[in-house]
């Protein structure tokens, strides 16, 4: 992150992606939009990222900062800004514990957003429930981000996308037998791995997990395993690092014929496009959770303005990035709900918990919380292929079909979000 | 097809990597005393810099020379200035000193470049050949056939030369070799430059072949010192072979679906089987140093 | 009777227990919320290194598994939490036990070798209990031997005289205390004797009637049953745990810092324990980059091993001496 020669290499993937127009985006719009710097008594609101090996997670926390950065020059809310502060947790449980007990007991945040980690979601959900806090989370990767009362996440992460690449690969690719290669991690690959099989089922074809150790070296074998299974589809439900490991191996066996490939949003990733190569162009097709980079409505335009202007050179430009900005964006409309001189944690989580219909050009769906115990408002995204150096949208927003979202159809029914 | 084929030579080739690294440990802990736990994060630092020197645009052998480079500075910076004062110290103090160093290299590198997905690419990789069924490209076969390469060649060199000579001195008796007048200082920093160039070889064909992600290059060194304890941290060609049936074995347990989640645990099972069946003949009831 | 009454009311036992009483008097009530779960996490490892240090310091033995051996004592903590209805203290016990057992395996290897050679035998215990913990994870309240359920983890209970976080910080403390204590007993006692013979020579203690093979699974037990310990404490205060908290780097840091803290009584182990989990949460704390805590943990390990081999629990103590040898000089 700082060395000269991964700037400028960010720089010409990010020129490269945003090249349709954004990147002489207009003035960022924020909060009220006054122009004057909030001064009154700050309202404290925090977040946790996982920023170590083996991934970087911050995201959700970068968008979400820069965005409350511009809603201080802007008013704030109603006058008073926000103070946001952002943990880390090094994707450490007992740092994960420790840093949520500093930013809920010590410094008594009223509010997280853009919270970006494996780790501290499993850790802290309970902590949460007890707490009375909400965490608008933004950068979800297991399941108890979206199995718990108090965590709204505003990216999908792998189930949905996972399966909406699978729609996507059935219906327009013609997959008889997908392979969902994931991280043999309970809450994270076996988790979305087994909605792939159940998905697959329902349309009644197949499917193969192939868990593997995150610590494993050999990703050659699990290449390998799907070949021996006999799959004519590869899912790559990994990080983007493990997932580009697997591509090479795959173009170094020839397997770019011998398969189709599909992944969840992970490799819809800036940096990805330098790294695959020409080899994979028009062969490797990723679902994608928020609106593409370069897209030119109103909220993403603004999510770029407001990067570029109040945004750090080395934080990252990515769909984490982008939800970030959107979960600090709808707490910010909430807060302004408020009455300034009464904000206290009891009463924002109960206005959080209010969010309903909230909608923008970055999410497919409605936005909303609600009072329930598991919330996952986002699970219709878009497909892209990657193409002549970038990726480029195949199919507009879908939703998806799977079991795993009853609860959730109950719930945007019952807030009038659907017939 | 063939899949116990497809398998095996996809084994052989994680495992020369795996016995490339053990090779360096072995060089390293004849001539100096040093099991060196560093050794991960020299190849990881190596390829990082041969990915950075190719991001700047340099020519392909530069690069790559560069990542060997990297790992004899690092590793015999490490020689000249802390080891000797650790020269007399317990072996299993020594090696945990190099952790030390590990972290050092570890976090500097973590600091320098971000967790940016990224993937190195060598110009061996688009040409290969196709054996059971398996195409392996001309980077496998590197990575083989330097294995070999590089054991026959130290073998000679400690075997025909005047260094390898006073490497065998020191590795039997230090203080002696000391007495009798051999440059300690001069033959091993020469040890821990070998060792390092060898770790940023390893480090370059990994960045390659596996992954290109520092704390999995890092902590790579687990398995090599498997493959080197296969060799009784001494032998080249049995942790040559070593290395090799490590990777095999972990390749072929792939196939067996109830075992296939344990099969990392093969480098770690064969090398306690190894150290077992060395001592096996051992029946006294004192412990011996090693 | 008699010996083993005035051993425990030793100084070093009493210091021991006024520096615990103490400590679980001010410490919840002087630190914020965060402090409290470093401290808590600081104080369980450091039993572990306690262990460590015991195998390290008795018998020169090097033992690289004591992390694993501390998920060993988790896993047994979090499976009887969720599988039975036992109370904390007996599940402790048991977690303590089980991780004993373990222990008592990795001595099988330090019957016939040493140095080197079983430092590496424990390093690849280590490695392939991170790969198990890898690959079955901890138990979360699901069916099964392993008892791992695609679900959110169930109720973890905590004694019944620490619910609350202050609460616990106390409770592990007193442990502490209590595991200090029964290692200081076992060092001055008969075992000690022998530890001290056979660390001398073997053939010497096998002369002088020393059971050697009792006496080096005796100080292995003792130090799994610590990790044992020191795992079903950590599962108590995290409520789950994460089989990245138990990789094979782990228990070489934790070996390593052992060594700076100074392996010869229970002050080096809480040093341990400070550097291994309170310096990185200061370093969070204070907003350095994480990388940069890596970079000055690495040199001062390797500054530690090179200048203060009795670490800086030895370097404390030489501190005290010399004030009072100064006084005495000045009198």
């Amino acid at each position: 992150m700082k060395t000269l020669a991964i700037k400028l290499l960010a720089g010409a993937a990010l020129a490269a992606l945003f090249s349709s127009g954004t990147a002489n985006a207009a003035e960022p719009v924020c909060g009220m939009n006054n122009g004057e710097k909030a001064a009154g008594e700050p309202i404290l609101v925090g977040g946790i990222n996982g920023n170590a090996p083996p991934g970087d997670f911050s995201g959700g926390t970068d968008g979400a900062a820069a965005y409350f950065k511009c809603v201080n020059d802007n008013g704030g809310v109603n006058g008073r800004p926000v103070e946001y502060i952002v943990e880390n947790d090094q994707w450490n449980p007992e740092l994960a514990a420790q840093v949520a007990a500093k930013l809920i007991k010590d410094d008594g945040v009223v509010a997280l957003v853009g919270n970006g980690s494996v780790v501290s979601m499993a850790v802290n959900a309970k902590l949460y429930e007890e707490e009375n806090i909400m965490a608008m989370a933004s950068a979800c990767a297991i399941s108890d981000c979206y199995e718990n009362a108090n965590i709204v996440s505003s990216n999908q992460g792998p189930l949905p996308s996972g399966i909406g690449s699978l729609k996507y690969a059935v219906e327009e690719l013609g997959t008889e037998h997908a392979a969902c290669i994931g991280f043999n991690i309970p809450n994270n690959g076996g988790w979305a791995c087994e909605w792939m099989g159940k998905y697959m089922a329902s349309k009644g074809k197949k499917s193969t997990a192939f868990l593997m150790d995150p610590a494993a070296v050999d990703l050659n074998s699990v290449y390998l395993q799907a070949l021996a299974e006999g799959v004519d589809t590869i899912l790559l439900m990994l990080p983007a690092g493990p997932a580009l490991g697997v591509l090479k191996v795959a173009e170094e066996q020839g397997g770019r014929d011998q398969f189709k490939w599909v992944s969840p949003t992970p490799l819809y990733d800036p940096s990805v496009p330098a790294a695959l190569g020409d080899y994979w162009d028009g062969r490797l097709y990723v679902n994608i959770e928020l609106a593409p980079f370069d897209s030119e409505g109103e909220d993403n335009r603004n999510w770029a303005a407001v990067m570029d202007k109040y945004g750090q050179d080395d934080d990252r430009r990515d769909t984490f990035s982008q939800s970030g900005f959107l979960s600090a964006k709808f707490l910010t409309e909430a807060l302004l709900e408020m009455d300034p001189a009464d904000i206290d944690r009891e009463k924002v989580t109960e206005a959080i918990k209010s969010i309903s219909g909230k909608t923008s050009d970055l999410l497919c769906g409605p936005y909303y919380v609600g009072d329930f115990d598991r919330h996952m408002p986002n699970h219709a995204g878009r497909m892209v292929v990657f193409k002549g150096g970038k990726f480029e949208i195949v199919r507009e927003c879908y939703d998806i079909d799977s079991s795993y979202l009853d609860d959730i159809r109950e719930q945007e029914a019952s807030l009038g979000l659907t017939e | 097809m063939n899949i116990y084929g497809i398998f095996a030579v996809s084994g052989l080739a994680v495992g020369s990597l795996y016995a490339l690294g053990g090779i360096g440990l072995v060089v390293l802990r004849r001539a100096t005393g040093f099991l060196n736990f560093a050794y991960g994060a020299i190849a990881a630092a190596a390829a990082m810099t041969a990915w950075q020197m190719l991001e700047w645009g340099f020519w392909g052998p530069i690069a790559w020379l560069s990542s060997i480079l990297t790992g004899v500075v690092l590793s015999a910076s490490y020689g000249r200035v802390i080891a000797p004062g650790l020269a007399w110290r317990d072996p299993a103090v020594k090696a945990v000193a190099t952790l030390g160093y590990a972290l050092i290299i570890l976090g500097l590198i973590s600091f320098l470049w971000d967790d940016a997905a990224r993937k190195l690419v060598l110009p061996t990789d688009s040409v290969g050949l196709t054996l059971f069924n398996v195409r392996i490209t001309v980077t496998r076969l590197i990575a083989f056939l330097s294995c070999i390469a590089i054991v026959v060649a130290t073998v000679l060199y400690l075997d025909r030369t005047r260094t390898g000579l006073h490497m065998r001195a020191l590795a039997d008796r230090r203080d002696h070799a000391a007495l009798i007048g051999i440059p300690i200082s001069r033959v091993e920093t020469t040890a821990w430059s070998i060792s390092g160039g060898i770790a940023g070889f390893t480090g370059l064909l990994f960045g390659d072949l596996v992954r290109l992600d520092p704390t999995v290059i890092t902590f790579m060194v687990i398995p090599a010192i498997a493959a080197a304890v296969c060799g009784r941290l001494e032998s080249l060609w049995l942790t040559f072979l070593g290395g090799l049936g490590i990777g095999v074995v972990e390749a072929m347990l792939t196939m067996f679906k109830p075992v296939a989640p344990l099969r990392s645990m093969t480098p770690f099972i064969i090398a306690a089987l190894a150290i077992l069946w060395m001592q096996r003949k051992q029946k006294l009831t004192f412990a011996t140093g090693a | 009777m008699a010996k083993a009454f005035q051993l425990l009311f030793s100084r070093y036992t009493l210091v021991i227990l006024a520096c615990a009483s103490a400590s679980m008097l001010a410490l919840p009530l002087v630190l914020g919320a965060i402090w409290v779960k470093v401290l808590t996490s600081v104080t369980i490892f450091a039993i572990a290194a306690a262990g460590t240090s015991l195998v390290y310091a008795q018998l020169r033995l090097v033992n690289l598994a004591q992390v694993a051996l501390v998920g060993v004592g988790g896993w047994i903590m979090l499976r009887l939490n969720h599988g039975t209805a036992f109370p904390f203290e007996v599940s402790l016990l048991l977690s303590g036990a089980g991780a004993g057992l373990v222990g008592m395996l990795l001595a099988i290897p330090a019957m016939r070798m040493r140095g080197l050679y079983l430092a590496l035998v424990t390093l690849m215990a280590a490695g392939a209990f991170q790969i198990i913990f890898t690959a079955f994870q901890f138990p979360n309240g699901g069916d099964g031997f392993w008892g791992v359920a695609l679900q959110s983890p169930g109720e973890m209970r905590r004694p019944l005289l620490a619910p609350g976080d202050e609460a616990y910080l106390r409770y592990t403390i007193a442990v502490a205390a209590i595991c200090f204590i029964i290692v200081h007993l076992h060092q001055e006692t008969r075992s000690g004797r022998a530890w001290a013979m056979i660390r001398q020579s073997e053939a010497n203690a096998m002369a002088a009637g020393v059971d050697v093979t009792v006496y080096k699974v005796r100080a292995f037990v003792l130090a799994g049953f610590l990790a044992g310990i020191a795992g079903g404490l950590l599962a108590g205060a995290l409520k789950i745990l994460d089989s990245r908290s138990f990789a094979a780097g782990e228990s070489v840091l934790l070996f390593a810092v052992s060594v700076v803290g100074g392996v010869y009584g229970w002050l080096g182990a809480v040093i341990a324990g400070l550097l291994y989990r309170g310096v990185p949460a200061l370093f969070n704390n204070l907003g350095q980059d994480a990388d940069l805590s890596l970079i000055i943990f690495g040199a001062a390990l390797l500054h530690a091993i090179i200048t203060a081999e009795r670490g800086l629990a030895g370097q404390i103590a030489d501190a005290f001496d010399g004030l009072r040898r100064k006084r005495e000089e000045t009198q």
